[in-house]
């Protein structure tokens, strides 16, 4: 046992290192594999060639993948849901973590059931609703839905920001003269910004990601969504693997460079939001 | 003022206010916080309830996609996508998916977490880094391993293949055998960076001061974990057994974007049942009865699984 000292944190240095690169490999091969022409991803004996570097997959993108439209779809439903969301859930996140009346319990128990509610679930009847009010087809299908499954989750990530505000603070301002619209213009939604931008973070990556209701409620090719148009090019049947590539690269960069800002902000709101 | 006047006892009240259930509630800013729960409320009325009650009115009719007037038939949906053999393969696969997957995941979870939860140079960027297949969207998810996997040439086979590991290439999402652990760990893959947050929120929790404790008292390393850790994240362990357990339930995307439910419908679970029936088959009143049969399971097992974790254990997790 005399190593162990030694030993084990070398261990978990190395188990760390490992998880690290169990996650990041894949997108580092991917990003490698889209500067890569379609004849060497295809080639068995060939896995790589440095020399065969080219960015003839990007340049392809906008012609026949349609990518800029479909880019600009996604924004529009991704920015369209986070601005409904984050009122929505920053009201919501208010009623229950900062105020106390009957029926708060259930507010917050509906609120839960919407975490794990089986989308599959709404699909048919969603479908039939929508197509009976014209709203089938549109982006704003699109858009009530996102809201749907990322506001109330948006809520429970909200918790700990919402929390770590000392109890007694409206009251203090109350005393001070302040109304309850000033209260919160004032003190709660600066102190809760770190909030809004993991409310924004989720619902914008949620959105950007969702793939169910997109796949079923638009019919246009000019509205569809990332997901979707992606999805177009693996189903043809032969596959160009470099354009492929190089539309997932343009596809994930969003989110990724959304986290690596947002990130971080994200991770401390949930980890911190549990300690009281 | 009505709102904010009830001063610092309701202040002090307000921490006890989530302690005992069904004692009175001390009403605090009563009237803003049903005001702003009313739009959230009123929005998932419409877009959950509504469909919900909706979607069990279609599983009682003979409605398809295509239009028409449906007729109201009773139960024979439900009767049909019991008795006609198709849904027996799909729900056992569901169970094997969500309950292996929340084996895996809540494991993975649970030491990415511990690994996670020390000091060290970069901890910031390496919780953040980890969040990165959670973060890209599921379709980029799914090309990737597809890319990856291929049969024909992809990289893991022909790493396996030089390492000697493999004679011939594995076709990993087109093999019947494999496909569907295959999917179960790119599935895992995709989530347990966000179990794992979970978990290390609540490892953020632990006060030094017991680590600290046990060390004075010469506690080895697995007597610290098995007696000061795990009893404190063990409440969170069983929230996110029970959330990933439903959430693997209800995943679709992941398996239809890499596999279709196939081979030989090996991957197919009841997602990928129901969507199909709707979608491809035009049986909205089947793939209704379907999802609510399904619901209603969920229902039981969420229920089942609450009775039997220790009482509070999820309450004091989740809200």
């Amino acid at each position: 046992m005399a190593a162990r000292p030694l030993a084990a944190p070398v261990m978990r240095n190395l188990l760390t290192l490992l998880m690290l690169l169990v996650i990041g490999l894949p997108f580092i091969w991917m990003i490698l594999s889209s500067f890569q022409p379609t004849s060497v991803l295809i080639n068995p004996r060939e896995l790589f060639r440095p020399d065969a570097f080219t960015l003839e997959n990007y340049a392809r993108l906008p012609s026949e993948a349609n990518f800029l439209l479909i880019l600009r779809n996604s924004l529009v439903v991704a920015l369209a849901s986070t601005a409904i969301a984050i009122p929505l859930a920053l009201l919501a996140a208010y009623s229950v973590y900062r105020t106390r009346y009957r029926g708060r319990q259930t507010v917050y128990l509906l609120l839960l059931v919407v975490y794990v509610f089986p989308g599959i679930l709404l699909l048919a009847p969603l479908f039939k609703l929508f197509s009976m009010s014209g709203v089938l087809n549109t982006w704003l299908s699109l858009i009530i839905m996102n809201v749907t499954f990322s506001a109330p989750f948006s809520v429970w990530l909200m918790r700990g920001f919402f929390t770590s505000i000392p109890h007694g603070i409206e009251e203090a301002a109350a005393i001070d003269g302040a109304t309850d619209m000033q209260i919160l213009r004032r003190i709660i939604v600066p102190l809760t910004a770190p909030g809004i931008v993991v409310t924004g973070t989720y619902t914008f990556v949620y959105s950007w990601t969702e793939f169910l209701f997109a796949s079923v409620f638009l019919i246009d090719d000019s509205l569809k969504t990332l997901p979707i148009g992606l999805e177009g090019l693996v189903t043809q049947y032969s596959i160009d693997w470099g354009l492929l590539s190089a539309a997932a690269v343009m596809t994930a960069l969003p989110v990724v460079a959304l986290f690596a800002f947002a990130g971080r902000y994200f991770v401390e709101g949930v980890t911190a939001g549990a300690s009281k | 003022m009505s709102t904010t006047g009830s001063s610092a006892q309701a202040a002090n009240a307000e921490t006890d206010a989530a302690g005992p259930k069904g004692s009175a509630v001390v009403p605090v800013r009563a009237r803003l916080g049903r005001l702003f729960a009313a739009p959230i409320m009123i929005w998932l009325a419409l877009t959950i309830a509504l469909p919900l009650g909706y979607c069990i009115w279609i599983s009682l009719t003979n409605a398809n996609t295509m239009g028409g007037t449906p007729r109201f038939v009773g139960l024979a949906n439900y009767v049909t996508v019991l008795t006609d053999g198709t849904v027996g393969g799909p729900f056992l696969r569901s169970l094997a998916w969500a309950i292996g997957g929340a084996i895996i995941q809540t494991l993975l979870a649970a030491g990415a977490a511990l690994l996670l939860n020390r000091r060290f140079a970069g901890q910031h960027i390496a919780r953040t880094w980890i969040m990165a297949s959670w973060v890209v969207p599921t379709i980029v998810t799914a090309f990737l391993w597809r890319w990856m996997l291929n049969a024909d040439f992809g990289v893991v086979n022909h790493v396996l293949q030089s390492l000697g590991l493999i004679g011939r290439p594995i076709d990993f999402l087109g093999d019947p055998d494999f496909a569907f652990i295959t999917v179960t760990l790119v599935n895992a893959w995709r989530w347990f960076p966000f179990m794992t947050l979970l978990i290390l929120a609540a490892l953020t929790r632990v006060a030094p001061e017991y680590y600290e404790a046990a060390r004075v008292e010469g506690a080895t390393s697995w007597q610290v974990f098995t007696r000061v850790t795990l009893p404190f994240i063990q409440p969170v362990l069983y929230v996110v057994g029970l959330l990933g357990t439903l959430w693997s339930i209800n995943v679709f995307d992941i398996i239809w974007l890499t596999t279709k439910g196939g081979p030989l419908d090996m991957t197919e679970t009841m997602p990928v049942a129901i969507y199909e029936r709707a979608f491809q088959q035009f049986r909205l009143g089947e793939a209704s009865a379907m999802s609510v049969s399904l619901a209603l399971f969920l229902l039981v097992f969420a229920y089942c699984f609450i009775r039997f974790v220790p009482r509070g254990a999820t309450e004091q997790e989740v809200i």
